[in-house]
């Protein structure tokens, strides 16, 4: 997980890369440290250090993870010759590397080679099953052809093995999300939530889940954990204090006048609406009116 | 009803909902349609769109917001939502999702003539192509989506997941190559799924890269215009060159969408400033 700082880190060196600045070693190493998606920078930005015999005799050891770095990023971005190029690199410097076995089978998935990736994968496991990984890809696999009921199915198997992979937990609460099984989604949040409760995404997320599978009860424990999230974010976070102001609305129209702890749920709501209205203010005012209007609604 | 109308889009609305999807080519993203229909109730017009999610875009609570929002703004100026624009994952996913379905369903509640529109990737990347040989175009390409999951691929590589908040696993992944980037051009001949786009009566009118939805006597969401009538027309003929321009200046990375503007407010989702 990436924390606001880390990112505004990368950016920062990103858009310092961008104007000329200098900085691509940096700049990679913290892309593969934080464990982002930036390829076609990456492959940008690599290929330049590769392509200069000086800037990668200086790299030293490095070089070959850079390799292997920019290998992955041509992948991504479908550069499947320059990929096959680094990747043909790296085998020959480490002729029986099991790193560079899975490499080379990422690359059959990357040129839609389904079967052979798989043949791959599995020799690749007969000499480690526990690989996590491999494993990995191949619900990335599945999940690639169209098969989403094989990549809950295998997600669901690697989460039998590697229970705290939390990860793979909340890849499998997005699954769920996208074909709208919410109470799946539910349950992999409150893995979540257990194995790591201070974690305000979690509680988020758990609770825009609850919300919208509705019903009161949903609704109330919703309510509880936007005000968690709030809590454990010092009180600004966007996303919940909007959850709150929802939910105390469905609540009171679920419930219209037999409800006791009503003025619970309006000063709450009012709270809300009002820390909601003092950061529009703050940083984007043009919008404030509109948040106005809109929350009364 | 709804099948009947004619859906004129304008370049502005056309341009963002594609550039969006090209910003997070690796999840499904979706937008609002904003506009109004005709005096006679035979046409639509789609004036602007705002780009709403590229991720989680199956809960509620973010969509309401932003939907009370849309309202709100665009009520002041006589319009309204009139549809709703989807971009699946997956490059070669056609099918229209059930989660686009029920927003499109939602919609048609407020607006009976709404449109649902689904990106079709391949024209997308076709769209070079449609340009002609003797385009600037020729000979480059608006990488392929690919069906390749990177859902870990990095993070496995180096034991980890994608962190939360970025991209969801994969699908289309579009990079408009540079032209000074030598190993990296190039040439339409290669093995690339390019389509040539599909059959356009008339040459002034630009292929279209995205599916026309709308809802029938049935109640269900029907394909339209797979007969050859172009029932979704973009007002600006030139809208595929402006996009394209804009594609090879990146600047997909300007646009700002719901979920944006929800991480960090002071970013404006009306995006007024990107096409200065």
């Amino acid at each position: 997980m990436v924390s606001k700082t880390e990112e505004e880190q990368v950016n920062r060196l990103e858009s310092q890369v961008e104007n000329g600045g200098g900085g691509e070693w940096e700049y990679l190493c913290l892309v593969r440290k934080l464990k982002l998606r930036r390829s076609y920078n990456v492959l940008k930005y690599g290929f330049s250090i590769l392509n200069d015999p000086k800037k990668r005799s200086a790299l030293g050891p490095e070089e070959w993870t850079l390799y292997e770095q920019v290998a992955v990023a041509a992948m991504d971005t479908q550069r499947l010759d320059m990929a096959k190029d680094y990747v043909k690199v790296l085998q020959e410097k480490f002729p029986e590397s099991k790193r560079v076995g899975r490499l080379e089978a990422l690359l059959l998935e990357a040129m839609g080679l389904w079967e052979e990736a798989e043949k791959a994968y599995s020799s690749l496991l007969e000499d480690n099953e526990l690989d996590p990984v491999i494993h990995k890809r191949r619900v990335a696999m599945a999940k690639a052809q169209g098969n989403i009921s094989g990549a809950i199915e295998w997600l669901n198997k690697y989460l039998e093995i590697f229970m705290a992979d939390n990860d793979a937990w909340r890849e499998l609460a997005e699954i769920y999300v996208s074909l709208q099984m919410y109470k799946q989604a539910a349950f992999c949040y409150e893995e979540l939530i257990l194995s790591q409760p201070t974690i305000p995404l979690y509680h988020l997320a758990y609770a825009d889940v609850l919300y919208t599978l509705g019903g009161l009860e949903n609704l109330h424990m919703a309510k509880k954990y936007y005000a968690s999230t709030i809590d454990l974010t010092g009180g600004k976070h966007t996303r919940a204090l909007f959850g709150i102001c929802l939910s105390t609305s469905a609540i009171d129209q679920l419930t219209k006048g037999r409800n006791k702890d009503d003025k619970e749920n309006s000063q709450l709501a009012s709270l809300s609406a009002t820390a909601l209205g003092k950061d529009y203010k703050q940083r984007a005012p043009n919008k404030v009116s509109l948040l106005a209007s809109t929350l009364k609604a | 009803m709804g099948g009947e109308s004619l859906y004129d889009i304008h370049q502005n609305a056309y341009i963002k909902l594609v550039l969006h999807a090209l910003k997070h080519g690796t999840s499904a993203v979706n937008a609002a349609l904003i506009g109004r229909s005709s005096l006679a109730g035979d046409s639509v017009e789609i004036v602007d769109s705002v780009p709403l999610f590229h991720s989680q875009i199956g809960l509620l609570p973010p969509l309401e917001i932003a939907l009370m929002m849309i309202e709100e703004y665009y009520g002041e100026k006589g319009m309204s939502i009139v549809g709703y624009f989807h971009a699946n994952e997956r490059s070669d996913d056609f099918e229209l999702s059930s989660v686009a379905k029920n927003i499109g369903d939602h919609i048609t509640r407020y607006f009976p003539q709404a449109a649902l529109l689904l990106l079709e990737n391949k024209k997308l990347e076709a769209l070079p192509e449609g340009m002609g040989p003797e385009s600037s175009y020729a000979g480059t390409a608006i990488l392929g989506p690919s069906s390749f999951p990177m859902t870990w691929v990095l993070s496995s590589l180096l034991q980890g997941f994608e962190p939360f908040g970025h991209s969801c696993p994969l699908g289309m992944i579009p990079v408009f190559v540079e032209p000074n980037l030598p190993l990296i051009k190039f040439k339409s001949d290669k093995s690339f799924p390019c389509l040539v786009p599909s059959t356009n009566q008339s040459a002034s009118l630009p292929s279209f890269t995205c599916h026309l939805y709308t809802k029938d006597a049935s109640r269900s969401w029907k394909l339209v215009g797979s007969d050859g009538s172009n029932k979704l027309v973009i007002k600006e003929p030139s809208a595929n060159i402006v996009l394209l321009d804009y594609i090879s200046s990146e600047k997909w990375k300007d646009i700002i969408d719901f979920d944006d503007h929800l991480d960090d407010i002071s970013k404006n989702w009306l995006n007024s400033e990107l096409f200065q």
